[in-house]
Formats: C-alpha cells, sequence, structure tokens
C-alpha cells in the first residue's frame, strides 16, 4: 500500500505531510508527558522489529500463498497508539529509504494512510474500546481483525482519493474503488488473523507488555486520558479536514507547483501540438539567447520530437562526459596532496 | 534469495556506499536533502505530457552518481517495484486516452501512452533521487539532517536505534527461518500453528533487547540525546551546493533543455 | 581505599524469591576479584546493584565512597564501568568509534578530548584499525573488545564485567586475558570461566545460592576441588590436567 512519490502531486503530499506532522507533534506531545524515557529504545527496536517481522511469510491455510502482520496495530497494542505511531513513522521512513518502499515526497501520504489509521483508529478507539473491561483471548482476536480489516479499508480508501486528487491516472473513481477496497479487505482478515496470534502468544507469555493491561486492574488508573466520545470527535474532525483539504486541493489546482509554474513560464499542460514549446520559445525570445528554434520553424509534432530526441542525446553525453573530466582531476588533485 | 536476505543485502550496499564515502563531507548531509527534496518535487510537477522536458531532470541524476562514484548496477534493482506500481496506475491511460501524439505509418503514439511512459520515468527518477540521497549521505547523515530541522531528539534516537538493530533483527528472523525450515521441509512459509509463537518470540526477545540497550546507554551518561559528531563539511560550499542545483534544477523545470540543445544543430 | 563496599545485602526481586543473603564484601583499589559461581548464584544480579541496574535492597553498598541509591546514580555511574553479557545489546550506535564517543560525549567533553579519549580505549584493547566498522559487520571477539573500550573511554575507576569470555574462541580469549591484565584498574569479572579467572585474579569471591561461600585467594580456592563440586563448578581444566 506504499504511495511511490510519482504518484502524488505535490499539493495532496504537503497536505498529508501537514495532517501526519499535526499527529506526529501530538504524539511527540503525549509520550514526552508520560515520562518513560526507557520506551525510546523500545520504540526503536520494536520499529526494527515490526520491519523484520514483515518480511517473515506466514502461510496461509488452503491457499498457496502467505501473509504478514499489520505493523501499527501491532506497534500500538504493545507500546500505545502515540509511541506506536512515532515508531511506525520510523519504519515508513527507513522503508522509504532503505529499500525504496514508498518516497520521501510520499511519506506524509504513507504515515497517514498506513501508521495513522492502524494506530489511532485501529488503537485508540478499536482496541481501547474492545479491551474496556478487561483483556482476554478472544478480545484480543476480535479487536486485531476488526482493526486491521478497518484501518486497512480506510488506507485503501486514502489511497483511491489521493491517487485521484493528485490527477495522474484516467481510471475512473468507481473502477479504482472497486478494485483496491475488496483486495484490502481479504488483506486486512490475513493481517488481523496474524497480529491476533502473535499478540495472544504475547498476552499468554508475558501479558504486562501489552498497552493496557495493567490498567485493567481496578487498583490501577485508566491508561489514557482521552475519553472514547472525544477520540472519536477529534478523528471525525480529523478526518473532515483531511477529506475538506485534498478535495479543495483537487478540485482548483490538481497541481500547486504545476499552476505556479503556469503563472511564471506561461507553460502548462500541452493542450495543443507544440502549444508549450512555442509557449517556451517566446520565453526564449524575450531573453534572445537563442535566436531559432526548430519548433518554431516546423510546427510539427515530429519535428520538435526528433529534436527533443537530438538534443537530449547531446545533453546527457556532455554532462556524462564532463563529470568523467571532473573526476579524473579530482581524483588526481587528491593525489598531489 | 528470499526477501529477508535481500533487505540485510540491501542495508549492506548502502552502508558501504557510505563508508565509502567518509571524510569526502563537503557538503552538508542537510543540502542534499533539500536538493533531493527539490528534485522530487520538480520532477513530480513536470505536466503528463511533457516527456522531453521531464527527460531533461535526468542530467542530475547522472552527474551526481558518476560524481559521487555510485554503482548504478545496484540501483536498478530498486527500481522495479516503482515500474510495476506507476505502470499498474497509467495502465489506463493509454486505454482513455488515444488521441494521436505521433504517427509514423502504421506506427502510432498516442497521448495516453506518453502519459504512462512520463508516468513512469517520474517513478524512477524520483527512486533514484532518494537512492542517491541516501548512498551519499547514510541513516547517520539523515538523522543529523533531521535535528537540524528540529525535528524532535527522541524521534532522531528512536530512527538511530531502529536503524541500527534492523540488521540485528533481520538476521536474527532468517535464522530462525532456517531452523524452522530444517525442521518443516517443504513448508514455504510459517505455519499457521506457529504464528503466534514464532514472531512472538522473536517480539519477546527484541523487547528484551531494547531493555539492555537502555541499562547501556543509561550507564554511559544518557540524558536524553545521542550526540552524533560534529559535521565537518563546508557552510559555504554547502551553501553552493544547495543553490546551484536549486537554480539548476528550477531551469531544467522551466525551460525545455532538450530541445533548446537539439535546436542548436 | 575500598573502592566497593557491601555490607549485609539481601536483595529480591519483585517476584520475591530472594536472590542475594547477607552478603559482605569489601573490594579495595585496584584489585582484580573474580566473582565465580554457577548459572543463577546470582552474580549478574550483584553486579547490577552495584550501578543502580536494580533497585530495592537492604543493607548497604557503596562504590567509591558513594552509597548506592538514586541521587548519586549519575556519579556513581561515571566512576564505574559495566560491562554487559550481550555485546549486540551494549554497542547499540552504528560504528565502534561512534559508540566509544557515546559516554565520552554525554559527559559534555570536547570533541578533541572526546576523539583522545576513544583512541586511546581503542589502542589499550588494540582494535584502532577496527574504528570506523559497521558493529554488525564484526565477529564476536571483535565486539566484545570494542564493548570494553566503550567504558574505557570513560575512564572508569571501577570495572565491572559480566561473562566476559563468553562466546569467544581461544584466541579472542586469550587476547582479552591479555587486555585484561594490562589494565590498571579495580576490577570485578562475572564469570564461571574458572580458568580467566586464574590467569586474570588475585582474589576469588564464591557465590553459591546468593550466598558468599568463600573468599580468599585464587591459587587456593581453584584447586579446592570438593569446595568447586559442591557448589555446582568443577576445577579449571588446566588443574584438570594436572
Amino acid at each position: 500500500m506504499h504511495m511511490a512519490d510519482a504518484l502524488v502531486a505535490p499539493a495532496v503530499a504537503g497536505t498529508m505531510y501537514a495532517c501526519s506532522g499535526a499527529a506526529m507533534g501530538y504524539s511527540m506531545k503525549k509520550v514526552r508527558l508520560e515520562n518513560a524515557p526507557e520506551k525510546i529504545p523500545v520504540m526503536g527496536v520494536m520499529g526494527a522489529f515490526v520491519f523484520a517481522a514483515q518480511m517473515i511469510n506466514f502461510t496461509i491455510p488452503g491457499t498457496g500463498s502467505s501473509g504478514h502482520l499489520c505493523g501499527g496495530m501491532l506497534l500500538s497494542a504493545v507500546l500505545g497508539p502515540e509511541a506506536g505511531f512515532l515508531s511506525m513513522i520510523g519504519v515508513l521512513l527507513v522503508q522509504c529509504l532503505l529499500f525504496a518502499d514508498g518516497g520521501l515526497l510520499a511519506l506524509g501520504c504513507n504515515v497517514w494512510n498506513m501508521a495513522f489509521y492502524g494506530c489511532f483508529v485501529g488503537a485508540l478507539v478499536i482496541w481501547k474500546h474492545v479491551m474496556k473491561n478487561g483483556m482476554s483471548r478472544k478480545k484480543i482476536i476480535a479487536a486485531s481483525i476488526l482493526g486491521c480489516m478497518f484501518t486497512l479499508q480506510m488506507g485503501a480508501f486514502s489511497v483511491t482519493l489521493e491517487t485521484l486528487a493528485s490527477g495522474i491516472t484516467e481510471l475512473p473513481f468507481g473502477v479504482f474503488v472497486s478494485v483496491m477496497q475488496p483486495i484490502h479487505l481479504a488483506i486486512g482478515l490475513v493481517e488481523g488473523l496474524i497480529t491476533a496470534a502473535v499478540l495472544v502468544f504475547i498476552y499468554e507469555a508475558r501479558p504486562e507488555l501489552l498497552w493496557g493491561y495493567n490498567a485493567c486492574g481496578p487498583e490501577n488508573a485508566p491508561v489514557g486520558r482521552m475519553s472514547y466520545k472525544r477520540t472519536i470527535a477529534v478523528l471525525a474532525i480529523a478526518a473532515a479536514v483531511t477529506g475538506g483539504l485534498v478535495s479543495l486541493a483537487a478540485s482548483s489546482h490538481p497541481d500547486g507547483l504545476e499552476w505556479s509554474m503556469e503563472q511564471v513560464a506561461g507553460t502548462a499542460e500541452l493542450e495543443a501540438e507544440g502549444g508549450a514549446y512555442t509557449a517556451a520559445g517566446q520565453i526564449q525570445e524575450a531573453t534572445a539567447i537563442l535566436p531559432d528554434y526548430a519548433w518554431k520553424s516546423s510546427e510539427s509534432v515530429t519535428g520538435t520530437s526528433f529534436s527533443g530526441i537530438f538534443g537530449g542525446a547531446v545533453v546527457i553525453f556532455l554532462s556524462v562526459g564532463v563529470c568523467y573530466m571532473l573526476r579524473f582531476f579530482k581524483g588526481r588533485s587528491v593525489k598531489h596532496e | 534469495m528470499n526477501k529477508l536476505q535481500k533487505a540485510v543485502k540491501d542495508i549492506h550496499i548502502v552502508d558501504e556506499g557510505e563508508a565509502g564515502r567518509k571524510g569526502q563531507g563537503m557538503v552538508h548531509p542537510l543540502s542534499r536533502l533539500v536538493v533531493t527534496v527539490w528534485y522530487i518535487l520538480l520532477t513530480v510537477s513536470f505536466p503528463k505530457y511533457d516527456l522531453s522536458g521531464l527527460g531533461a531532470m535526468v542530467v542530475y541524476l547522472l552527474v551526481t552518481g558518476i560524481w559521487e562514484e555510485i554503482s548504478f548496477k545496484e540501483a536498478l534493482g530498486r527500481i522495479w517495484p516503482v515500474l510495476i506500481l506507476a505502470g499498474a496506475v497509467g495502465i489506463a491511460n493509454p486505454l482513455v486516452d488515444k488521441k494521436v501524439y505521433w504517427e509514423s505509418g502504421s506506427l502510432a503514439v498516442t497521448y495516453g501512452m506518453v502519459s504512462m511512459v512520463t508516468l513512469m520515468l517520474k517513478g524512477i527518477f524520483c527512486v533514484m533521487a532518494s537512492y542517491l540521497l541516501i548512498m551519499t549521505v547514510g541513516m547517520e547523515g539523515i538523522c543529523s539532517s533531521l535535528r537540524s530541522l528540529h525535528v524532535p531528539r527522541e524521534f532522531v534516537t528512536i530512527l538511530l536505534l531502529m536503524h541500527r538493530y534492523l540488521i540485528v533483527l533481520l538476521k536474527e528472523a532468517e535464522r530462525m527461518m532456517q531452523a524452522y525450515r530444517l525442521r518443516a521441509p517443504g513448508q514455504k512459509g510459517i505455519h499457521v500453528k506457529a504464528w503466534g509463537a514464532f514472531a512472538g518470540q522473536l517480539l519477546l526477545r527484541s523487547i528484551d533487547r531494547a531493555q539492555t540497550v537502555y541499562e547501556s546507554m543509561l550507564l554511559r551518561g544518557y540524558t536524553g540525546e545521542i550526540i552524533g559528531k560534529r559535521l565537518v563539511a563546508g557552510r559555504w560550499s554547502s551553501l553552493c551546493y544547495a543553490a546551484f542545483w536549486a537554480l539548476a534544477l528550477a531551469g531544467i523545470r522551466i525551460l525545455p533543455v532538450f530541445q533548446i540543445v537539439g535546436s542548436l544543430f | 581505599m575500598k573502592d566497593i563496599n557491601i555490607e549485609d545485602l539481601t536483595f529480591a526481586y519483585s517476584n520475591k524469591i530472594e536472590v542475594l543473603h547477607h552478603i559482605s564484601l569489601v573490594v579495595e583499589s585496584g584489585e582484580s576479584v573474580g566473582l565465580i559461581g554457577a548459572n543463577g548464584a546470582g552474580k549478574s544480579t550483584l553486579l547490577k546493584l552495584l550501578v543502580g541496574l536494580a533497585e530495592g535492597y537492604q543493607g548497604s553498598i557503596a562504590l567509591g565512597g558513594l552509597r548506592v541509591e538514586k541521587k548519586n546514580l549519575a556519579r556513581i555511574r561515571a566512576k564505574a564501568g559495566y560491562v554487559f553479557q550481550d555485546s549486540e545489546s551494549q554497542l547499540f550506535l552504528s560504528t565502534v568509534y561512534e559508540d566509544v564517543a557515546f559516554g565520552p560525549r554525554n559527559y559534555g567533553l570536547a570533541e578533541e578530548e572526546v576523539d583522545g579519549r576513544v583512541m586511546e580505549a581503542l589502542r589499550k584493547m588494540h582494535i584502532e584499525d577496527l574504528k570506523d566498522r559497521q558493529i554488525y559487520r564484526m565477529s564476536g571477539g571483535q565486539k566484545k573488545l570494542a564493548s570494553i573500550a566503550t567504558i574505557l573511554s570513560l575512564e572508569p575507576k571501577v570495572m565491572l564485567l559480566d561473562e566476559p569470555s563468553i562466546a569467544l574462541d581461544p584466541r579472542n580469549r586469550r587476547t582479552l586475558i591479555h587486555i585484561l591484565n594490562e589494565i590498571r584498574e579495580t576490577k570485578v569479572i562475572a564469570t564461571h570461566d574458572l580458568d580467566m579467572v586464574w590467569d586474570t585474579c588475585e582474589r576469588t569471591v564464591l557465590i553459591s545460592a546468593g550466598r558468599v561461600r568463600k573468599d580468599g585467594k585464587t591459587r587456593e580456592i581453584l584447586r579446592d576441588k570438593e569446595l568447586l563440586e559442591a557448589n555446582g563448578l568443577e576445577l579449571p581444566l588446566s588443574m584438570q590436567r594436572l
């Protein structure tokens, strides 16, 4: 479900960065309030664990295929939603940098689609609500499956919205949604089952490690200070704001940077043949560095295309050549020293 | 090679790349991070039919890759996932957008095809830019840039520890998988009965390890932040680097470089 | 000067099982003490109590003249270096240099001084060449030497080593013994590698089931076959051959 950089428009990416950033700020504040410095290394090592665990293939009975566990739910069930969320951001950042899963620009989207729903909706709403009157094996299984399926559906839907808002596909909304949602329903079920199996194991081996386990005892105070109703309200507002911002960005300028480029250079999408090139040519004419243009004399796309291809070859050749030359001298100067 | 082994190999490649560049740090990692983000932003913002304009963005990748002596061969393996993803999302474009862009005899290129290729090329360029970034600054460089950007120190500590124990846990998981496979021949993955115990054991061990790590940090005076080494990067060279690429990339974005050069001949 | 002074120490973990009973022990400055005992005798727990990693003991513990309690912990930890059994957990940063520099940097030393301390610690452990090595690329023996270096860079008065020779091959073990003998600081080595104790410590304290059974010269204790066997240990291999 990782979105790649190429699939998001800057405006959408920026919006989602803002949303994820706000959630991160809130989580950071909560984690600092907890004042549990010993939790920081656990968050780091648990992030690495999720990473490794997601690469283990769990065979799905009756089929030849295999599934993986759901990081957001698992991290939150051990660390709590806020600390789990911070760990998940770390996981996603490392994934995009070290393994090219996702991308720097799409990170805001990916954090929202995978970490936010998994940690805040999955743990803060579903897990916490199910565990309200004490933990049990059955409740852990129910909460894991429900949480994974539900949060994955929300994530998949967000992916659809973000991709469409970015305006990079001709795929109609209905088709996209009808492909994304059912697939992720099945994936969610499998992820939920695997996550449940791991959490039940922890529950039986060392239940005190699970988030909110101590709170179930009568003498302990509840873990979270936020009430269930308030949590729902905050989430609803967050969802509405996000939805609003994304659709706003989509309807007016699918691409903020492109729009501003258009204002600056007068070039936008290529509407008529050679349109952009003549427009760009006008800037050239104004600056008068290069007097004659192929695309000016012959308006045909063929002409411009060929000159483009040829020009491209020259540019690439030159830059590579110059680089190698400079590198040669770089090596020499080092030796001289 | 399974996924766990491949992940370990990927990390080795990055770490080796980083180690090979130790001491060459003329440019602060933050400059490189900023340039990379700027590059990705500009790349993504190209109009969907502007294939030749987008093509010129390859210059940055080539120059950086050759100058920093980074192997493109290793990078190719990272491209496939994004190619498939961009292809899947863009596959509808040639089917819907059938207006002819260029024609020669029976061969016709439609706008939809152009936009699909553009999308895939954008995907490749962005992945390559991130790859060059991590290969030149490494994870520690990223962490020090994040600190300069005032990302909370707790988060940076989490990242550093995650990076450190990633390979330890990957290898541990791989050893467990091997032990499992040796006793369960013919099984491709973990059987449903062992799902919980297999990953659960690894989880418990990870938490215990985190506990020892914390104790080890405390005993050596940890007070909330891992202080990294002072970077010796030149202030001016870093600024110039960022300024040069910011302008050069903006130039490539605005001017159809390939077209202009082609028209010279 | 008494570097370690333990008087009538009794300790139990939260699960109420007593681990240490009425232990009294004094270690003078510059001494090298082998703390021996079978698995679960309470060796590691005793070391952890000395640096305040386990809370809630009865009796009194003092390290470097400071009573082990919350308000003194920072000063005690600056004096005592603790080498964990698991080097993988002790070395939590990516390269050897960074990890060895972690402690000195936390005490606010200037970068030149940090560099000096790091290089000196690496030199003492004979691993200068591993300076920029990624930790996960090192062998178990190299990791052990590096984790001792992370402690040496803090210039501790007292070194506490928990099973330092575990998982080392004979050659690395030999190197470690050689290096430990070069270090002049006060050392307490908790181990069941009796041959190493023979080679590194003049004094030995035998612990069994949380009690001190014998405290005396290494040469005498490690030759006492009956005493060792009664406490779940065996004569050192070098003795068995005789």
